[in-house]
Parts: C-alpha cells; sequence; structure tokens
C-alpha cells in the first residue's frame, strides 16, 4: 500500500517535469501566433511576452512553473485572460457528466453482455453480441457519432444536433436537467457503444477461463441450478480483471471524449484541449494534462488497492 | 437480459420526450450558429472574430460605418467638425443618450475611454488612440485633439465602454485586460449580452433604449448565437430551421445549401486574403539563393495557377487576388496593367528561368544556379493548424515541379512556424491575413521597422517605407488612395508575396423567416460578421403581426388508426424559435407510439427467451 502510494506519487513529480518540457520541444512564440494580424504594436507584444515570463529562460520559467503548480497555481489563460483553474472547473462538470455517464453504462451493459456471451458461448447470442459489440468498438468513434448524429438528429430529428442546452432556453430545475438529459443521449450513447466491445471481450474471456475450474463442476454436481451456478460461483470470480478494467476507465474520464465533445460540440475539457491545442494556450494545456494524468494515476492507485482487497494473492 | 432492455427503454424514452416538457417561448429570436468559440466578451482584450461581433452588437461605435462603403455615418455622435489643420475633432452627441441600464452616457464616457485605453495601453484600444487625447466639454461635446494628422478620423474605431461599470475594475492594464464581464453589464447597440455560455452561446435581448430602432421599437427581441464544433451539424440545423442564418460553413457544404430553396448562401468579402510569401532576405536566415534574385520570383509567381487552388479549396467560391488586400473596402486595391501582372503561365515561367541563366544542368528535373551549382529546391513551410495549408504544399510541389524547382514541405505548427518566418529558415511558406477597415495596420506589416515582428515577407524597401509615412498622414483622401495604390504596385513588383486569393466567409441565411439582411461592404461583403454589421438592426421577423393559421397534419398511428396533430406553418420562426426544431410536437406522438411498441415487443421477446433458459 504505501509502496504503491510512493510509486503514484513518483510518477505524478515525473509528469509535472515533463508536462513543462513537453509543449517547449521546439521553440516557440504563442504571443507572437495568438496576436497575429491585430493591430497590437511591438511594445505590447514584448509587454506580454514578460508579463507571462515567456522572456525568461526556460530554466527560470520551470522553476517558475514548479512553484506555482505546488502552491494550486495554473497559471492565467493566454486566450481568455482567466486562470487556467477556473476555466477547467468550469468545464469538468460536463466532461464528468458524459463520460461518466457512458463509463458506467458500458461497464454494467459491457458486463452483461459479456456473461451472456460467455455462458452461452457458440450461440447465436454469443456470436451476435460478440460482433456486434466489436463493429461499434473499432469504428472510430467520431464517426459512429457522425452516424448517430446524421440518423437521430438530422434525418429523423428527435434529438438536438448539438450542445448542452437549447440555447437561448430559459429553462430551470427539472425542465434545464430534462433538457441537458436530451441533449446528453447521443454523444453518451456514442460513447457507450465505443466502449462496450471492451467490457464484453474481458469479461467473456475471463469467464470461459473460470467456467472450465473444478469448483464449477462440484457446484453443478451439487444439484445447483445453472442461473445460481453463474451468479454466485462464475461471475464474482470471473469480475477481477473486469474491475481493474472499469477503474483504469475511469481515470480516462476527464480526458477520455475529445473527439466525441467536438461532434455533438459539447462543452466538456476535451473541447478545451482541442481549443487550448489551436492557440496555442501553454498554461491551458498545462494545466489540462497535469489534470488528466493525476486523474489516471489515482484511478490506477485506486484499482491497485482493490484489486488486492478482492483477490488476496496479490496481496504484497 | 431483460433488466437490461428495460434499462435502455426508459432511458430512451425519457431522453426522447425531454422537449414535451421545455416550455416553448414566445420571444421573437434570430438564431445564428457560428463555429468560433468566444474567450472572454471583455473588448479591451479579446480577439476572436466571434468576439468581435458580440460587440459590434453591444456598443454603438462614436460614428458608425455606412454599410455601403464604410463612409462615417452618425452614431452616437450626431454631428462633427475638424479644425483647419484636422488636428482638433468636436463631436456633437445625440440628446438624452442612455446606456442599457438606464444611466446617461455623455462625452465624459467617451473620453475616459479613449484617455484610459491609452493610459493604460489596452491591447485593443492603444494603437488606435495613441496620439490622441480627449475632453468632454460638456455632456454633448466631445473633443478629440491628435498629436499628428490622424487620417482614419472621425471614425474612431474603438468600442466605448460605460464608464460607471469599468472605472472602478480598470484600475491598471492587468485589472483592465483579465476583467470578465460575462452577462448583464451595460451597452449602448442595439442588443445587449444577457447570457454567456463558454463553448455554447451568447444570447443578447433587445436595448429598449438603443437609438436606432425603427420607429422607436425592436422588430426582434432576442438574438441566440449557438456554437457548433461540428460544422455540418450546423449546417443541418439551418436546413432544418433550427437555426436562421450561420457563419463560416464548410465549402463543401456549398452545393447542398444553394439547392435548397429557402437558403440564400453568401460568400462575401471582408477583405482578408491568403499569400505564398517568398523570403525576402532582410532576417538572420537567408533564403535559397536564386530567391533572391527577382527573376526567379517572379518565374514562380506565374508558375501558381491560383484559379486551380480555387477550385480545388474553395470550391469556386473566392476571388483570385493580385496584389494583397490591405482594407475591407476594395477601394484601396489598384488596378494593377495586364502586362505586368503574374498571371498562370509556366511557360512564361520557364522562360523566365532559361533566360536568367537557371538551366537544368545535369537533366534531373531541378534546374541549378547560373554556375551549375546548388540545385534550385526550396523549403516549403507548411502550417499545420491551417485548414488549407497541407494541400497548398502539394499544389505548390506540383506547380513547381512544372518550372524545374524542387520543394521540400516541411510542417511547422502555426507557433512554431511564426518563429521560423523571425528567423528566416525557410523559403516558402501560405498564410494570411484579415485587414482592418483603415489600411493603416496592413501597410505597416511590410515596412522595415517592423522586420523581426510582423514583417513576415522579410522584405523591405526604402521607397516604400518613405510612401508609408506619408499616406500615415494624408488628410486628403483622394491623395492617399493614390499613394496606397503605389505602395502595393512597388509591393506586387517585388514578387516577394504572392496574393493568392481574397477568403471568403462562408455565410448562408433562411430566407423564410427573417428579411433586411444587407452586405457590407455593398455586393462584395459579408451580411454579419463584418466590421460594424449593419444586418442586425435592419432585420425584420417574416410573417411577424401576421399570424398565420397552424396547419393540420395527419400522421398514421402504429394502429393503423389516424392520428391528427398541430404542425407549423413554414417561416413562423416566431413561436419555433425557441423550439429544438419547427416540427417539435409533430414526431413525439409518433415516437412516443413506436417506442411503446418496440419497447414491448422487445421485453416480451425476452421474456420468453428467460423462460427458456430456466430449464
Amino acid at each position: 500500500m504505501g509502496r504503491k502510494a510512493l510509486g503514484s506519487a513518483l510518477t505524478f513529480v515525473f509528469v509535472l517535469v515533463f508536462n513543462f518540457f513537453l509543449f517547449r520541444i521546439v521553440p516557440k512564440d504563442p504571443i507572437g501566433s495568438l496576436f497575429r494580424g491585430r493591430n497590437v504594436p511591438r511594445e505590447t507584444l514584448e509587454n506580454l511576452r514578460a508579463a507571462f515570463g515567456l522572456d525568461e529562460p526556460v530554466l527560470t520559467q520551470f522553476l517558475y512553473y514548479v512553484r506555482e503548480t505546488l502552491q494550486g497555481n495554473l497559471g492565467i489563460s493566454y486566450q481568455s485572460r482567466q486562470p487556467v483553474w477556473n476555466e477547467i472547473v468550469d468545464a469538468i462538470p460536463a466532461t464528468v457528466a458524459l463520460v461518466g455517464a457512458s463509463a458506467i453504462f458500458s461497464a454494467l451493459i459491457g458486463t452483461l453482455l459479456g456473461i451472456v456471451a460467455a455462458w452461452r458461448r457458440n450461440t447465436w447470442k454469443d456470436h451476435s453480441i460478440t460482433s456486434g459489440t466489436m463493429v461499434f468498438y473499432s469504428m472510430p468513434d467520431f464517426w459512429l457519432g457522425m452516424l448517430l448524429l446524421v440518423a437521430f438528429a438530422v434525418v429523423w430529428p428527435i434529438f438536438p444536433v448539438g450542445g448542452m442546452v437549447d440555447a437561448g432556453s430559459s429553462a430551470t430545475g427539472i425542465d434545464l436537467l430534462l433538457d441537458q438529459l436530451h441533449h446528453l443521449f447521443l454523444p453518451a450513447l456514442t460513447l457507450t457503444l465505443a466502449y462496450l466491445g471492451e467490457y464484453v471481450l474481458i469479461t467473456r474471456s475471463s469467464l470461459l477461463e473460470v467456467m472450465g475450474e473444478d469448483y464449477l463442476i462440484v457446484a453443478r454436481a451439487k444439484g445447483l441450478r445453472d442461473k445460481i451456478v453463474r451468479r454466485r460461483h462464475a461471475v464474482p470470480n470471473a469480475l477481477l480483471p473486469v474491475v481493474t478494467l472499469t477503474a483504469i476507465n475511469f481515470g480516462f474520464v476527464l480526458s477520455g471524449a475529445i473527439a466525441v465533445e467536438a461532434v455533438y460540440s459539447w462543452p466538456g475539457l476535451g473541447k478545451a484541449t482541442a481549443d487550448a491545442i489551436r492557440g496555442p494556450d501553454l498554461p491551458m494545456l498545462q494545466g489540462l494534462f497535469l489534470l488528466f494524468s493525476a486523474a489516471v494515476i489515482f484511478f490506477n492507485f485506486i484499482a491497485d488497492v482493490t484489486y488486492a482487497y478482492l483477490d488476496p494473492r496479490v496481496e504484497e | 437480459m431483460r433488466r437490461l432492455l428495460i434499462l435502455l427503454a426508459v432511458a430512451v424514452l425519457t431522453a426522447s420526450l425531454v422537449p414535451m416538457a421545455v416550455a416553448q417561448e414566445d420571444a421573437v429570436t434570430l438564431r445564428i450558429g457560428l463555429t468560433q468559440d468566444w474567450e472572454t466578451l471583455n473588448p479591451t482584450s479579446g480577439f476572436a472574430v466571434s468576439e468581435f461581433e458580440v460587440w459590434n452588437v453591444m456598443y454603438a461605435g462614436l460614428t458608425d460605418l455606412s454599410a455601403e462603403d464604410f463612409s462615417p455615418q452618425p452614431g452616437l455622435a450626431e454631428s462633427w467638425e475638424a479644425s483647419e489643420d484636422g488636428l482638433v475633432w468636436t463631436y456633437t452627441l445625440r440628446e438624452g443618450l442612455l446606456w442599457s441600464d438606464g444611466e446617461p452616457l455623455t462625452a465624459d464616457d467617451i473620453a475616459w475611454n479613449i484617455n484610459t485605453g491609452r493610459d493604460q495601453e489596452w491591447d485593443n484600444m492603444w494603437s488606435t488612440v495613441v496620439n490622441m487625447d480627449a475632453e468632454a466639454l460638456d455632456e454633448r461635446t466631445l473633443q478629440i485633439t491628435t498629436s499628428v494628422p490622424d487620417p482614419k478620423l472621425p471614425n474612431l474605431g474603438v468600442y466605448i465602454l460605460p464608464r460607471h461599470v469599468w472605472e472602478p475594475v480598470a484600475t491598471d492594464y492587468d485589472a483592465a485586460t483579465q476583467f470578465d464581464p460575462a452577462a448583464d453589464v451595460p451597452g449602448s447597440g442595439p442588443f445587449i449580452v444577457t447570457e454567456f455560455n463558454k463553448g455554447q452561446s451568447v444570447v443578447m435581448d433587445a436595448n429598449p433604449n438603443y437609438w436606432g430602432w425603427e420607429g422607436g421599437e425592436p422588430p426582434y427581441d432576442r438574438i441566440v448565437y449557438q456554437l457548433f464544433e461540428n460544422p455540418d451539424a450546423m449546417v443541418a440545423a439551418l436546413q432544418q430551421n433550427q437555426l436562421d442564418a450561420v457563419q463560416g460553413f464548410p465549402a463543401s457544404s456549398a452545393d447542398a445549401l444553394e439547392a435548397d430553396p429557402n437558403i440564400e448562401v453568401v460568400a462575401g468579402s471582408q477583405g482578408g486574403f491568403d499569400e505564398i510569401a517568398i523570403n525576402g532576405g532582410a532576417a538572420e536566415g537567408q533564403p535559397h539563393p536564386a530567391l533572391l534574385d527577382v527573376n526567379v520570383r517572379r518565374a514562380i509567381a506565374h508558375g501558381i495557377d491560383k484559379q486551380a487552388g480555387i477550385e480545388d479549396l474553395w470550391f469556386g467560391l473566392a476571388e483570385p487576388l493580385e496584389t494583397i488586400s490591405p482594407s475591407a473596402d476594395p477601394k484601396w486595391l489598384p488596378e494593377i496593367p495586364e502586362a505586368d501582372r503574374f498571371g498562370y503561365d509556366p511557360a512564361l515561367a520557364n522562360q523566365i528561368l532559361d533566360d536568367a541563366g537557371y538551366l537544368d544542368s545535369d537533366g534531373d528535373g531541378v534546374r541549378e544556379m547560373p554556375d551549375g551549382t546548388n540545385p534550385i529546391i526550396i523549403r516549403h513551410a507548411v502550417n499545420t493548424d491551417g485548414d488549407l495549408a497541407g494541400s497548398i504544399g502539394d499544389l505548390m510541389t506540383g506547380w513547381m515541379a512544372e518550372i524545374g524547382i524542387g520543394v521540400t514541405l516541411e510542417a511547422y505548427d502555426q507557433d512554431a512556424l511564426f518563429g521560423v518566418i523571425v528567423d528566416g529558415t525557410y523559403d516558402t511558406f501560405y498564410w494570411g491575413w484579415v485587414p482592418f477597415v483603415d489600411p493603416d495596420p496592413m501597410l505597416s506589416y511590410f515596412t522595415e521597422a517592423e522586420l523581426g515582428n510582423w514583417n513576415d515577407a522579410n522584405w523591405f524597401d526604402p521607397a516604400y517605407d518613405a510612401l508609408y509615412l506619408e499616406q500615415n498622414q494624408e488628410l486628403d483622401e483622394t491623395r492617399r488612395i493614390e499613394i496606397v495604390h503605389e505602395m502595393l504596385t512597388i509591393f506586387h513588383d517585388s514578387a516577394v508575396y504572392i496574393p493568392m486569393w481574397l477568403s471568403p466567409d462562408l455565410q448562408a441565411y433562411r430566407t423564410d423567416t427573417f428579411e433586411g439582411w444587407v452586405r457590407q461592404p455593398a455586393e462584395v461583403g459579408p451580411v454579419f460578421f463584418t466590421n460594424s454589421s449593419p444586418s442586425y438592426v435592419q432585420l425584420t421577423p417574416i410573417g411577424a403581426g401576421d399570424p398565420t393559421e397552424p396547419t393540420e397534419t395527419t400522421v398514421p398511428g402504429d394502429d393503423g388508426t389516424v392520428t391528427t396533430v398541430e404542425g407549423e406553418t413554414p417561416g413562423s420562426t416566431v413561436a419555433a424559435a425557441e423550439g429544438d426544431g419547427d416540427d417539435g410536437g409533430v414526431n413525439w406522438v409518433l415516437i412516443g407510439g413506436i417506442a411503446v411498441v418496440v419497447v414491448g415487443g422487445a421485453l416480451l421477446l425476452s421474456r420468453r427467451k428467460s423462460e427458456d433458459e430456466r430449464e
């Protein structure tokens, strides 16, 4: 436990350092690029470069960056001139709602489908579940998103073409929530379908492995009904890898939907990342990547801990 | 499996029935789709086109720009006069001007903006007002004194912010530029921001205190700008009457939009243009030595097929360009004599290169320097953040191969490219500019003083610089236009900067919902997202005050019966404005029915299956 925590902390320190230099491998002039074509005199540009610390040597900039980041200050966005932290916090709920809902639905539905596929292996059920989910899994998610968008927002327009709420709607309370759910449906469906495949495959293969074990024969020999054997004896032992996969996927909840957010104009962190890259808005990029990495590291740590708890054999 | 299906059924039903619960509002709304987000609504520091559009609507100018040709028109000021020497301008404001919150708008507000923007060096203000000093002589009289003659006056070209809100905030540069006026800051224009959801939408409501309403009443209540990250979805929304107008649709959608009888497509120019720039050699890093010879540069210009690029990349919607375009107003563009133009003519290009001694002495298809060494292979920098830059790189390779010049493509993202240009470590690149109304800023970029900064030609000419200083203070417009034409001709003849085309703003609007769209400037400009966007005040909803009877639509029910439901007539945006689709109510009954049948069937099936499983 302690060693795992230390490992996670070290990874985080590595990310902190790597994060800074990653965006500075190529010498760049973000201020020149951002302000090109605006009637901004050279003096103002120099002032801005100084204000953002870009006229200092890289090493000095790095020390500032470490000092400020450790104090929880991620800097000021070049583009919006607002603190990066505020910009990120504003975009978190949209992404958590979208990717979180999809992560939960795909884990639940995928696991259930995987169990059915394994239990009824080599039947039409198995084949249709495995091949069906594989089709979605192998499609690029933005393409799947476009297909669903064209089908259910253009050809048969029962869902909105994008955004998180009706623009200009003054709905509040329960109406607002319903409106948001209506907008959430297609992007969440896209991501759920896209994630299903891995859960189905992992659950299926893991359950198939368990099904060959002696204790299942014993359970059957005791005269237990098929359903009980499955629910009580087989599935719990097969779920270990699924738990790990779920935890790891939750680490990507914050960062996992750049393409789908773009297709559905969903105002989350994925969109913020794409905008920041376009800038390029270095403080915003650093902040986002730091957050993404921290989430992954944290959930990997949780996965490690849960795994050890569920399976005493991997206890340190 | 069964529980799963129930879960899915509930989810689909809840989600699809939602619009029935959303209250329909009666506000007459102009719905606009765009693809560029707003980073900030702070007019001192923001720079996105989407932001300028909001400010154009929100803040009235001291003077207005005419839709026709940007000539000065009464705005907040109803009249103005200049002193003999052109250094002192006195404006008389309209009577009884109010901010949208009811506070009086006086000469003092304007003077405060000019002086504070100058002293605190606000990004969007400073260079415009740096030589000015403003004073409120009384509530309605404003005097602006400039230290040098300023040909752009009486147009001031900065947004006038409400002093009573900004003065407590704008204590210094940082405070002013980092202020976040999200919503509910008063304005003086026709519509005021009432809601700003970054990444999603901006909502602006009509300003009852605006002085410019025809008949004193706004003809519609609200503008909603909706952001689309996905331009194809935006086009679909326009086609389905979920939007009234769109800005920046993909050129590939033009045919589909033009085919719709209720949609008008506009490819309007605000003077923005793209160019292929050749390294002029004034930076530390040097181009291939052949490029320092004007003959080689002219041959390259003759080797570039602009029309093919327009067909390939713009679907024919752009206009080819001969000199750089310094202003949104086409009057500043000189007419280059036919004989001096760099028309597409690879044979002529080859001839020029042959005559100048650049021959392919080793027969490998690439010419060498006249001494037979150093093959002419140029480094073309591709801006990986530019939409067309990659394709241009490929086209450039083909065009140059025709005239015996090799090309290696080097990829840079935008800010890396900026550094490469300053260092001069490239031979050619493709990029673009968007000018202001006044030509001065664009002309300044190619002076010696801007080397290492905005001068991305890495070229200068003392004759050009001298003319630049002259036009900068020339108050006689006819004379100033002559000077500018002369400057642009010098720049053109140097062939370091090969303008490709005026890059159009692709816009489309519905003709069955609002009418009164005006182009700025007349005939060639876009209908909105222009320098002052005059359309908004001119628009009126079609069918306002003449509500047509709702039509009845019959839909066969899933049980074989025929259901009669109320639909909406085309053109009744008024009521449909807030809805998700123009046929909001119709499909829901149908869909609800279908969903129930499908889900019911699925449940029955799965029940039968799970009974099988129990054996």
